[in-house]
C-alpha cells in the first residue's frame, strides 16, 4: 500500500503571521482576491481621487480658457456652436476673405457694397473688423484701402439677394442666420468669418454662462477651490481633534468629561448652520470658510480617536507596558496610535467629501467665499434664476460637486469595508 | 393664540404625558436614565448658546455698524448700540443673555421693521415642522427597507447597487438635486409646483391656525388649499427625504449585518425559523435600536438641509429665514435663530432616547 | 443504513471553509454512527473540529465552510439529498441544538415565551398562540423554572436557567436528536452539575439521544455513555466512555487524560502535553498526531495516515486511529 508523502512544512503560529501584516497599504495589495468586489470600490475611487488632485493642482492643462475669460457668447448651450458672422460671396466671385475686398486707386468701385441685416449685431462687427483691415492696409503702404458701403436691407433674403443679383459684393450675416436659408441661394457661399478664419467655432463643450464664461473651464477651475477647503479643513480638523481625543481618551477624569459634553454639543448641531454662522461674522474668504468646516469637524475625530484610545487603553497590554514603567508618551506612541491610524484614515477621506458638499452649500447660499471666485456652488446659485432657458449652468457643476464627492465617500466605504473586522466573514 | 404656541401643546401635551407614563410604569432603571438624559440637555443647549453669544461678540466685526450700513450716522449707531447693550461689559451681557434665554425673550429684529423675534420665528417654525417631518419619515423608511435588503443579500448585485446609492445620493448637494427635480417635474413636465408652500391665491382663502398648511385646510374644510399645499409639499420632501435616505441605509445595512452574525439568529435557524422572519423579526428588531439612537444626530443634518432645501424652494421656513437675516446682516435675528436650532435639536435628541429607553427592553427592565 | 438502533450516522463527512491561506479542512473524512437513546460526549481541542462538525450535521450556515463530501443519514434519509425548506422543518422539531452561551444565543429583545411559541407555531402553524403557550409554560415548569418566568426577557434570568431554556427550546417538539455544542462552557461547577442531572433525566425520560459536545473530559466522564475523541478534524479514538476512560487506546486521549489535574495523585507536577495543534491549513504528515506523541514511530507515523479501524482484541465499540494499535505497522513501512 504505497501512500503518497506529503511535505511538511513547519506551521508558522497565526499571530506571527498576523504582527508582520500590520503595515495596512501590504494588506490592502494582498486583500483583492480576498475582498473581492470591494477592493474594486476602493481601487475605483482612489482613481478618481487622485485624478481631482492631479486636475485641482494643474487645472491650466485641461481647462481650454481661464475662469474668468469671458470669451464666448452668452448662454450658449453646450453642443452649439457660437454665432460668428460670417462673410457670404457668390461663388463664382473668387472672394475668400474681407481682405479681397480691399480696394485701390485702379479699382473701378471704390466703396465696396457689403449687405448687411438693419439692426444686427453683425454690422458693428463688419465695422470694427474693417476698420482693423484698413489700419492694416495703410501701415503697409500699399495704397490699398478697405473702407465698405454698408447696404442695410430689412430681411435676410433681401440681403443674401442683393449678393445673388450682384449689387452688392458681399454680406456679412451670422451664421445660424446664413443657415436657415443657404438651400435658396445655390450660388452663393460663406468660405471664413470676417476676422478670416475658416468658420468654425470657439470650442465651448458644455456652453457658456451668462457672462460668456466658458463652462466647463470653470468647472476645471472649481476643482481646485473646492479641493482647498476639502483638505484644509479635514486637515485642521484631525490636527486638533486628534490629539484632543487622545489626551481626553487617556487622561480620562474632569478633563476627559468637560471635554466631551463639549464635543458632543457641537456634534449634535446642524454643522451648515454652525458654518454659516461662523462665515456670517468672520466675513467671506477662503481662510474663513476653512476654519469655519474645520471647527465643524474636530468634534468627529475628537469622538472616535478618544474610544479607540479609550479601549486600547484598558487592553492587558497596555497595563503590562505601564506596569514596567513606560511613560505616557511611549505608550501613546507605541501602543494608541497605531490603532487609531486606521479610523482616521477612514475618517479623513469621508471629512474631506463632507467637508466639499458643506463649502458647496455655503457658497450656494452666497456666504463664504467672495463672489468672484471660481466655485461650484456659486455658479450653481448665479445659475439658478436661468435655470429654465440655460440648465446646463446649474446641471454641470453640480455633476462636478457629486463626482468629486462620490470618489472620496467610495474610498472611505470601502476602505471601511477593508479594514472592519467586525464586518469581515469569520 | 401665536401658532408656535399651538404647535407647542399639539407635541408638548402627549410629550409629557408620555414621560409621566414612563415615570410611573418603568423601572427605577428607566427612570434614571430618563433624568440623565434630560440633564445633559440642558448643559447642551447652554453651550450651543453661548458658543453663538462669543462667536458673535468676541469676532472682528461691529454688527449694528454693519446692520445700519453706510445710512447710520454716529449717533444712530451710538444710540443702537446703548440700546442693544453693547457697550456693557461681555460678563453683563453674557448674564442678560442667559435671562433671554430662559425667558425666551429674542428681542426684536435689527433690520426690516423691527418685528419681535418670537413672531417671525412662530410663522416659520411650522413651516420648517412641515418640510422636516415627512422627509424624515420618508427617508426612514427607505433607508430601513434598503438597508435589511441589502444585509440580506450581502455581497451579491443588490447588495453593491444599493450600497452605490447609497454613497451616490449622499454625494448629491440637496439644493442641485432640489433644482434639478424643479428643472425636470417643474419645468419640463409641469407635474409639480416649483416654489412656495401653496398657490398665493388659493393661500389667501386659507385660515391658519396652526400654520401648518395641510392641517389648516382639514380644520377649515378647505379642499383645494389641502390639495395645493400637499402637491407644494412634495418635492421638496422627496428632495431632503432622499439625501437622508442614503444615511439611513447606510446605517441599517450595518447594524443588521453585525446583528446578523450574533449567535441567537444561528440559534433561531438551528430551530426551523424561516429566514424572511430571521431578518425580518429579529435581526431587525435588534438592528433598529441603535439605528434609532443614531436618529438623533441625523437631525443635525435634517436641519442643515432644510436649510438650503428652504432656500431653493422659496420655503418660508427657519431655515430660509436665517440666510435672509445674515444677509441683511441682523444679528440678533440671526443668534435667535441659531439658538432656537440649538433648542429643537437638544429636544429632539431627548425625544430619541424616550423612544429608544422604550424599544430596548434591557434599559427597560 | 437500515439499522433502527443507529439515528444518525455521518459517513465520510468532510467540510470545508475558505481562510486567507486557503481552504482549510475543517472536518476530514469523519465516519460516526449515534445510537438511539445514548449520550454520545465528543471532545476534542478547541479548532479539533467538534463544532464544525456539530453545526454541519443540521447543514447549519458556518461562516464560508461547506460540506465538500459524505453523507449524513438520520433516521434513514440522507440530510445531503434534502432542500432547504426540508431541512428547516427538520431544524427545531426533529434535530435541536443547544448552544454554548445562552446569553448570546437568546434573542434579547424576545420574551422567553415568545421563542418557545415561535419555534412551536413555526412547525405546528394548526396550534394557536393560546395552546403554544400553554406548551410553554409547561415545558419550563418541568425543567425547573416557575411558569411565570415565561414572560420574562433573557438578561432577567441567571446563566443556569438561560441554559435550560435552551434546553426547553430544543424540547419544544420532542426533538429526536439534540446537538449540544459546549453547553456547560460557560456555567460555574454547581450549575454545571445540575444541568448535567437535567440531561440524564431528560434522556432516561424522553428517550433523548444527545449529542455532547465539550472540551472538557470530566463533563464526558459523568453523562456520557460512549465517547469520541476527534484531533486536528480527524477522528483519533472512540469508544464505551468506562473503556476509554480506564484504558485510552489513543495517545492523545491518554494525554487527555493525564492532563486533568487530580488530587488523588501524589505527584507535583502538572502533566501538559507537548507542542500545540496543528494549523489546519497546512496540516502535518501522515498522522496528524506525530509530532507531538511520545510513542512516535519513526518510519510510519509521520509518513502513513492510520486507518480507523477496530484493534485486535478490543470489544466491538471500539475504534481507534493509532499505528500503535495497528496489527502490522512494519508491513506498512516496507509498503507491502
Amino acid at each position: 500500500m504505497n501512500l503518497p508523502l506529503q511535505e511538511q512544512e513547519t506551521p508558522v503560529p497565526q499571530w506571527e503571521e498576523e504582527l508582520a501584516k500590520v503595515g495596512f497599504v501590504r494588506r490592502l495589495l494582498r486583500a483583492r482576491k480576498w475582498y473581492g468586489a470591494d477592493w474594486w470600490f476602493v481601487a475605483i475611487s482612489s482613481v478618481m481621487v487622485l485624478g481631482f488632485i492631479v486636475v485641482a493642482l494643474f487645472p491650466q492643462w485641461f481647462a481650454p480658457y481661464g475662469p474668468h475669460e469671458q470669451d464666448g457668447p452668452r448662454f450658449l448651450a453646450p453642443g452649439d456652436q457660437p454665432d460668428l458672422p460670417l462673410l457670404i460671396v457668390r461663388a463664382d466671385s473668387g472672394f475668400t476673405s474681407l481682405e479681397d475686398l480691399a480696394t485701390g486707386p485702379d479699382s473701378e468701385v471704390s466703396r465696396p457694397p457689403i449687405a448687411v441685416v438693419r439692426g444686427a449685431p453683425t454690422a458693428g462687427s463688419l465695422r470694427e473688423q474693417a476698420a482693423l483691415i484698413d489700419d492694416e492696409l495703410q501701415d503697409a503702404d500699399t495704397g490699398m484701402r478697405l473702407r465698405p458701403n454698408i447696404q442695410r436691407f430689412d430681411t435676410v433674403e433681401e440681403v443674401l439677394q442683393s449678393v445673388q443679383d450682384g449689387e452688392s459684393f458681399a454680406a456679412v450675416m451670422s451664421s445660424v442666420q446664413f443657415e436657415e436659408v443657404a438651400d435658396q441661394f445655390p450660388d452663393l457661399e460663406a468660405p471664413t468669418d470676417i476676422s478670416g478664419g475658416v468658420a468654425s467655432a470657439g470650442d465651448f463643450t458644455l456652453g457658456t454662462n451668462q457672462i460668456g464664461q466658458d463652462v466647463l473651464s470653470r468647472l476645471i477651475w472649481g476643482t481646485r477651490i473646492a479641493l482647498i477647503i476639502g483638505f484644509s479643513s479635514s486637515l485642521v480638523a484631525l490636527f486638533l481633534g486628534v490629539p484632543l481625543g487622545l489626551v481626553a481618551g487617556y487622561a480620562g477624569g474632569k478633563v476627559d468629561r468637560i471635554m466631551t459634553v463639549f464635543m458632543d454639543s457641537l456634534y449634535a448641531f446642524p454643522g451648515l448652520i454652525l458654518a454659516i454662522a461662523i462665515t456670517a461674522v468672520l466675513g467671506p474668504s477662503v481662510l474663513n470658510v476653512i476654519i469655519a468646516i474645520a471647527v465643524l469637524y474636530i468634534p468627529t475625530y475628537y469622538r472616535i480617536v478618544r474610544g479607540q484610545t479609550l479601549s486600547v487603553k484598558q487592553e492587558v497590554y497596555v497595563e503590562a507596558a505601564r506596569s514596567i514603567g513606560a511613560k505616557a508618551g511611549t505608550i501613546l506612541r507605541r501602543y494608541i496610535y497605531p490603532n487609531v491610524i486606521p479610523s482616521v484614515s477612514i475618517i479623513f477621506s469621508v471629512n474631506i467629501a463632507d467637508a466639499i458638499i458643506t463649502g458647496a452649500g455655503l457658497s450656494f447660499l452666497g456666504l463664504g467665499l467672495p463672489p468672484s471666485t471660481a466655485d461650484w456652488g456659486i455658479d450653481i446659485a448665479r445659475g439658478q434664476e436661468f435655470i429654465q432657458n440655460a440648465w446646463w449652468l446649474v446641471t454641470f457643476p453640480g455633476l462636478a460637486i457629486m463626482l468629486v464627492v462620490l470618489a472620496f465617500t467610495m474610498l472611505g466605504e470601502g476602505l471601511t469595508e477593508i479594514l472592519n473586522p467586525k464586518l469581515r466573514d469569520r | 393664540m401665536s401658532p408656535l404656541a399651538i404647535i407647542f401643546l399639539i407635541i408638548g401635551i402627549p410629550a409629557l404625558i408620555g414621560l409621566a407614563y414612563i415615570f410611573v410604569r418603568g423601572s427605577a432603571g428607566l427612570r434614571r436614565y430618563i433624568l440623565t438624559r434630560i440633564g445633559l440637555l440642558i448643559p447642551m443647549v447652554f453651550i450651543l448658546a453661548s458658543l453663538v453669544f462669543f462667536v458673535m461678540r468676541v469676532l472682528p466685526g461691529d454688527p449694528v455698524r454693519s446692520s445700519l450700513g453706510p445710512k447710520g450716522s454716529a449717533e444712530t449707531v451710538a444710540r443702537m448700540r446703548e440700546q442693544l447693550g453693547l457697550d456693557d461689559p461681555l460678563i453683563v451681557q453674557y448674564g442678560n443673555f442667559l435671562v433671554d434665554i430662559v425667558t425666551l425673550d429674542f428681542g426684536n429684529s435689527l433690520t426690516g421693521g423691527r418685528r419681535p423675534i418670537v413672531d417671525e420665528m412662530s410663522e416659520r417654525f411650522p413651516a420648517t415642522l412641515e418640510l422636516v417631518i415627512p422627509a424624515a419619515a420618508f427617508a426612514l423608511a427607505i433607508g430601513i427597507i434598503g438597508g435589511t435588503l441589502a444585509a440580506a443579500r450581502r455581497k451579491r448585485p443588490l447588495d453593491y447597487a444599493l450600497r452605490l446609492y447609497s454613497v451616490a445620493i449622499y454625494s448629491i448637494p440637496v439644493f442641485w438635486l432640489g433644482l434639478m427635480g424643479q428643472l425636470v417635474f417643474g419645468v419640463r413636465l409641469g407635474w409639480t409646483p416649483i416654489a412656495g408652500r401653496i398657490d398665493p391665491v388659493i393661500g389667501t382663502t386659507l385660515e391658519r391656525t396652526t400654520n401648518i398648511l395641510w392641517l389648516d385646510a382639514i380644520i377649515s374644510g378647505n379642499w383645494p388649499a389641502l390639495w395645493s399645499s400637499l402637491s407644494h409639499l412634495v418635492l421638496p420632501v422627496v428632495t431632503l427625504g432622499l439625501i437622508l435616505s442614503g444615511v439611513f441605509l447606510r446605517l441599517t445595512r450595518v447594524n443588521v449585518i453585525e446583528t446578523l452574525q450574533m449567535d441567537y439568529i444561528g440559534a433561531a435557524r438551528a430551530r426551523g425559523i424561516r429566514e424572511r422572519i430571521v431578518i425580518g423579526g429579529h435581526a431587525l428588531k435588534n438592528a433598529i435600536i441603535p439605528v434609532i439612537t443614531l436618529l438623533g444626530l441625523q437631525v443635525a443634518i435634517l436641519l442643515a438641509g432644510a436649510v438650503l432645501t428652504e432656500t431653493v424652494f422659496s420655503w418660508p421656513g427657519m431655515g430660509q429665514y436665517l440666510v435672509q437675516r445674515i444677509s441683511s446682516r441682523d444679528y440678533t435675528a440671526v443668534q435667535s435663530v441659531i439658538t432656537m436650532f440649538a433648542m429643537l435639536v437638544a429636544l429632539i435628541s431627548l425625544a430619541v432616547d424616550i423612544i429608544y429607553s422604550l424599544v430596548d427592553p434591557r434599559v427597560r427592565y | 443504513m437500515a439499522n433502527p438502533d443507529i439515528l444518525y450516522s455521518i459517513r465520510n463527512l468532510t467540510v470545508e471553509y475558505q481562510t486567507r491561506h486557503g481552504v482549510v479542512k475543517g472536518v476530514d473524512d469523519v465516519s460516526l454512527d449515534i445510537r438511539r437513546g445514548e449520550i454520545l460526549g465528543l471532545v476534542g481541542e478547541s479548532g479539533s473540529g467538534k463544532s464544525t462538525l456539530g453545526k454541519a450535521m443540521m447543514r447549519l450556515r458556518n461562516g464560508s465552510a461547506r460540506i465538500t463530501a459524505g453523507e449524513l443519514w438520520f433516521d434513514g434519509q440522507d440530510l445531503m439529498k434534502l432542500s432547504e425548506r426540508q431541512m428547516r422543518d427538520l431544524r427545531g422539531s426533529r434535530l435541536g441544538m443547544v448552544f454554548q452561551d445562552p446569553m448570546t444565543s437568546l434573542n434579547p429583545v424576545q420574551r422567553i415565551v415568545e421563542h418557545l411559541a415561535e419555534t412551536m407555531l413555526t412547525h405546528e402553524p394548526e396550534w394557536t398562540e393560546e395552546e403554544a403557550r400553554e406548551r410553554a409554560e409547561n415545558l419550563v415548569e418541568r425543567l425547573g423554572i416557575r411558569r411565570e418566568r415565561v414572560k420574562d426577557y433573557p438578561h432577567q434570568m441567571s446563566g443556569g436557567m438561560r441554559q435550560r431554556v435552551m434546553i426547553a427550546l430544543a424540547l419544544a417538539l420532542n426533538c429526536d436528536l439534540v446537538i449540544a455544542d459546549e453547553p456547560t462552557t460557560s456555567l460555574d461547577v454547581i450549575v454545571e452539575a445540575k444541568f448535567l442531572d437535567l440531561l440524564k433525566e431528560l434522556r432516561d425520560e424522553f428517550n433523548l439521544t444527545i449529542l455532547l459536545i465539550t472540551h472538557n473530559i470530566g463533563v464526558v466522564a459523568e453523562v456520557a455513555d460512549r465517547v469520541a475523541v476527534m484531533y486536528a478534524a480527524k477522528l483519533a479514538e472512540i469508544g464505551n466512555v468506562n473503556d476509554v476512560f480506564e484504558k485510552p487506546l489513543h495517545p492523545y486521549t491518554e494525554g487527555l487524560l493525564k492532563s486533568v489535574p487530580n488530587i488523588e495523585l501524589d505527584s507535583g507536577a502538572l502533566y501538559k502535553m507537548q507542542g500545540s495543534p496543528p494549523d489546519l491549513s497546512s496540516p502535518p504528515s501522515g498522522c496528524r498526531f506525530h509530532p507531538r506523541c511520545p510513542y512516535m514511530m519513526e518510519e510510519v507515523c509521520p509518513v502513513y495516515e492510520p486507518p480507523f479501524e477496530r484493534p485486535e482484541g478490543a470489544s466491538e465499540d471500539c475504534r481507534v486511529a493509532c499505528w500503535l494499535h495497528h496489527p502490522h505497522p512494519q508491513k506498512v513501512a516496507i509498503g507491502a
